[in-house]
């Protein structure tokens, strides 16, 4: 599904990648460990298209090369990016705003876009699966939400959007436990033969909920170390250093 | 000015006016000839020279009014909600229909020399001292509120003559009466130049909401000057959308007169092109326990120039006044350049005065948010843009009239 190879990327003259591989299968949900400044963000903006990063290497998705898309058209071709800092948007309705944006990938896809009734019905049945107060969907988008909220919201909009490939970028800092496992039943309840993940993440904790296939460490711009889940374990005992 | 001359005794003499009014008119076509069009070196007009966007707007001026009344065109009414309406079309009234009200509640004069007159504000009030040819004043009885709101068109046709229109209407509202008016600019023709005196005399316990229109794109010049009056315990709402016109300076000056009266001045200023709006406020607190709020909005395109000047002065007997204001603008092209200039002045000691600005461009980081959720750029610009004025609509407190503007914006709800 996804390949990367040797992926390097710069912003304002600082390296931040420098050389990275990986390969995503379907079905697959692989984790990225790695201390604070190792580059964790800076990839999971790159494989969304985020602008201001001088970009080098090869990245395959789905027999594409992604970085040749924008932003948009990696979103409507199935790419999830669940925000570590999801944005406050004042004045856009929560509604409108999954009904629009839900209704742009469909049409992107060539399917029938849903009406203000069907996205409704779609809407309530995700968010009371995510136990998602349907109320805070008519507020401003994330304005005024707690960081919880804003982090389900991220997985709320995941679930409606139904994404190929999701990344999750931190999405567990912030969360308390009962978050945490309402997030992470949210994601495992997406887990398919077809859809995959690629899950960022400085801590061990989130991989008790979301057993990953795979455990990347990412050091200095580079994957030091792969292995199994049991990889987590083991960094949660020693530590990074141990590898660096 | 010899050709205005002209044109000023034209409309004297096709008027049936009072010694008293003609020797008013006089006095005030001389304090116009004396002063001319304001320019950039009167403080209030800085940042907008009319003398000189005149004089590269337009060829030449007349002011023969025509008092033909044209034909209604019945396709520019709002039929989003049943109302009562004034129409003027190229100056002059054709049609006045108050259907929905009780008459006897509603008094309405055309009678030129009855109208309130204004005194020594500026030049441009003074020309329509001198020259208004039609006129209407509206008194709104004691205890009652209109069923069905106002709507005052305001329409040019492209067979005017003149080259400028001026328009004044008084309304009076007694105690404890209501009013919702909507002044609406409906501009068929190019190149004219527009001027509006409206006053409003607001009695205790009264409320006026007033929502002043300009949204189709025109190269019209336009100046328009509300002056209101507010006695105890009143209210004044007022919502500027101002996104049409080539130019447009919308003045309002709100006396505070007596106790718990309270004005609100919230608008829009949404431009694209050479467009250049000023919103220009003057907040009188002249009494105690007195409040006003005033929240503007801009969006400027292209080359587009957007300006609030806002004025809070506070008596030294208005204790306890409460005064706001705040202008947010959003820059979206290198040429454009917002001018805001907040006043205060304050000669009491015991109120509760802030101020604040803010303009800059979009949040990439926030258009990025909304790509990668599928939306283009586009898209994503606009429901931010959207976002951003919205807060200034959400002030209007008539639901209809919100509804009709977030219409008029694009907003969906």
């Amino acid at each position: 599904m996804l390949q990367i190879n040797n992926l390097k990327a710069k912003i304002d003259n600082k390296e931040i990648l420098k050389g990275l591989n990986l390969e995503i299968k379907p079905g697959e949900v692989h984790a990225i460990m790695g201390p604070n400044g190792s580059g964790k963000s800076t990839l999971s903006n790159v494989l969304s298209g985020k602008k201001g990063y001088t970009v080098s290497g090869k990245v395959t998705y789905l027999n594409e090369n992604l970085l040749d898309l924008e932003i948009e058209e990696r979103a409507h071709k199935g790419i999830f990016l669940a925000f570590q800092y999801p944005l406050e948007i004042p004045g856009v309705n929560t509604n409108i705003f999954l009904k629009t944006s839900l209704n742009a990938i469909k049409k992107a896809k060539g399917e029938k876009e849903l009406d203000a009734i069907e996205f409704l019905k779609l809407v309530k049945k995700k968010a009371s699966e995510l136990k998602f107060d349907e109320k805070i969907l008519s507020r401003q988008l994330n304005v005024g939400f707690s960081g919880g909220e804003k982090k389900k919201n991220e997985i709320l909009q995941m679930s409606i959007l139904n994404p190929k490939l999701s990344i999750l970028d931190e999405t567990d800092s912030g969360l308390d436990i009962d978050a945490l496992k309402i997030v992470s039943e949210g994601v495992n309840a997406l887990r398919s033969k077809e859809s995959s993940f690629l899950i960022i993440t400085h801590y061990q904790r989130l991989l008790e909920y979301i057993k990953p296939d795979f455990v990347h460490v990412l050091i200095n711009g580079q994957i030091v170390k792969s292995g199994g889940s049991e990889l987590a374990l083991e960094l949660e005992k020693k530590g990074y250093e141990s590898l660096s | 000015m010899e050709k205005l001359k002209v044109d000023f005794n034209k409309v004297i003499e096709s008027l049936k006016l009072s010694e008293e009014s003609i020797n008013s008119r006089k006095k005030n076509f001389n304090q116009f000839v004396e002063n001319g069009f304001p320019n950039k070196r009167v403080e209030d007009w800085k940042f907008s020279d009319l003398n000189q966007i005149i004089s590269s707007n337009i060829e030449s001026l007349s002011f023969h009014a025509d008092l033909e009344p044209g034909e209604i065109d019945e396709t520019t009414f709002i039929d989003k909600f049943e109302h009562n309406k004034i129409i003027f079309i190229n100056g002059s009234i054709s049609k006045v229909d108050f259907s929905f009200e009780d008459e006897k509640k509603v008094l309405i004069t055309r009678d030129l020399n009855k109208n309130a007159t204004i005194k020594e504000v500026n030049s441009l009030v003074s020309l329509n001292n001198a020259l208004i040819a039609s006129y209407i004043g509206i008194t709104v009885k004691e205890n009652y509120s209109l069923n069905k709101p106002l709507i005052i068109y305001n329409i040019t046709t492209n067979n005017l003559k003149s080259t400028a229109i001026n328009l004044k209407t008084d309304i009076v509202l007694e105690n404890n009466s209501s009013l919702k008016l909507i002044n609406l600019f409906d501009d068929n023709s190019e190149n004219n130049f527009i001027n509006t005196v409206q006053n409003f005399d607001i009695a205790q316990d009264a409320i006026l909401k007033n929502y002043k229109i300009d949204h189709k794109k025109n190269s019209n010049i336009k100046y328009s000057y509300n002056n209101i009056n507010l006695k105890k315990n009143s209210i004044s709402e007022n919502f500027i959308f101002s996104v049409g016109s080539k130019f447009i300076k919308n003045e309002i000056n709100c006396n505070l007169n007596e106790e718990y009266s309270s004005a609100f001045i919230n608008g829009i200023i949404n431009l694209t092109n050479s467009q250049h709006h000023e919103i220009k406020t003057n907040i009188n607190h002249l009494a105690e326990n007195t409040k006003s709020y005033q929240l503007i909005k801009s969006v400027l395109n292209g080359n587009a120039k957007g300006i609030y000047q806002g004025k809070i002065y506070v008596d030294s007997k208005a204790q306890k006044t409460n005064g706001y204001q705040l202008s947010k603008a959003l820059l979206l092209s290198e040429n454009t350049e917002f001018d805001g200039k907040p006043e205060l002045e304050i000669y009491a000691d015991d109120v509760k005065c802030s101020h604040g600005a803010t303009s800059g461009n979009l949040d990439e980081d926030a258009i990025f948010y909304l790509m990668s959720r599928g939306l283009s750029n586009q898209q994503s610009k606009e429901l931010l843009i959207n976002g951003f004025l919205l807060d200034a609509v959400e002030k209007i407190t008539d639901i209809e009239i919100k509804d009709l503007i977030k219409d008029m914006i694009g907003i969906t709800e």
